[in-house]
């Protein structure tokens, strides 16, 4: 639905939202603002704010935030339109769909990350002239 | 630090349980469980059976509601279900609709 161009301007200051670590959820969250996960989710999670999910929490399920950093379990696929963070004490296992994926070592992850970025001009420019294409003269860009 | 804070952006389906505090300023609907005092504030909408050691309604709750210790609605809140818990205070500007079973 909406995405990108509307995010921003519902309610400034929608409050901050923690699942603590003696909650557990099972079943759909969504809406406005950030969410901290310190405990479990079973579920999808779909929401317009940031996504932290801490070191000790677990989520199963689909997640879709502005930007999520994972530093505990997270089994699912995400979509963020900003920044994903995969921590040094994250298990991840699921894709991941970002602007940008920070993958930090130590990480346990299994699945494929699809970031879309436009490459550097520089970059697309030269490669047709230099390393690449010696070996490769089909490949076009 | 609060256990857990639905802010009032946040809408859950399902279920949850606490061992700790659970405070509502969102939407939930379903099933809500805390071991732990629950607050329901001013503009939380809950659709769901609650049991929770004490709970506290400033918000607009349906369902049937079972307390161990207590359960107080406040001013401007609205409860309508059933209600179970030894101890029930129901302020002036409040709304309730339901049974109140106070284990006499």
């Amino acid at each position: 639905m909406a995405r990108g161009s509307t995010t921003t301007h519902r309610e400034p200051d929608a409050a901050e939202s923690l699942i603590g670590r003696g909650a557990r959820i099972r079943g759909r969250v969504h809406g406005d603002g950030a969410l901290r996960v310190e405990g479990s989710v079973e579920g999808n999670i779909q929401l317009t704010g940031d996504l932290e999910i801490e070191d000790g929490a677990s989520v199963t399920g689909d997640v879709e935030a502005s930007s999520l950093v994972v530093s505990g379990q997270l089994t699912g696929d995400v979509t963020s339109r900003g920044p994903v963070t995969i921590r040094a004490t994250a298990q991840y296992a699921g894709n991941v769909g970002g602007s940008e994926v920070i993958l930090e070592e130590g990480a346990a992850f299994a699945g494929r990350i699809e970031a879309e970025f436009d490459l550097p001009a520089e970059l697309s420019e030269r490669t047709g002239g230099r390393a690449q294409s010696p070996r490769r003269e089909s490949a076009g860009r | 630090m609060a256990g857990t804070i639905i802010g009032n952006g946040l809408t859950i389906e399902g279920e949850i349980t606490s061992d700790e505090e659970v405070i509502v300023a969102g939407t939930v609907r379903g099933k809500l469980t805390v071991e732990g005092p629950l607050t329901i504030d001013a503009g939380a909408l809950v659709e769901a059976d609650i049991g929770a050691a004490s709970l506290q309604v400033g918000g607009n709750v349906t369902g049937n509601v079972t307390a161990a210790d207590r359960v107080d609605l406040l001013a401007g809140g609205r409860l309508v279900g059933d209600v179970k818990a030894s101890r029930l205070t129901i302020a002036d500007g409040a709304s309730f609709k339901g049974n109140v079973d106070m284990d006499v």
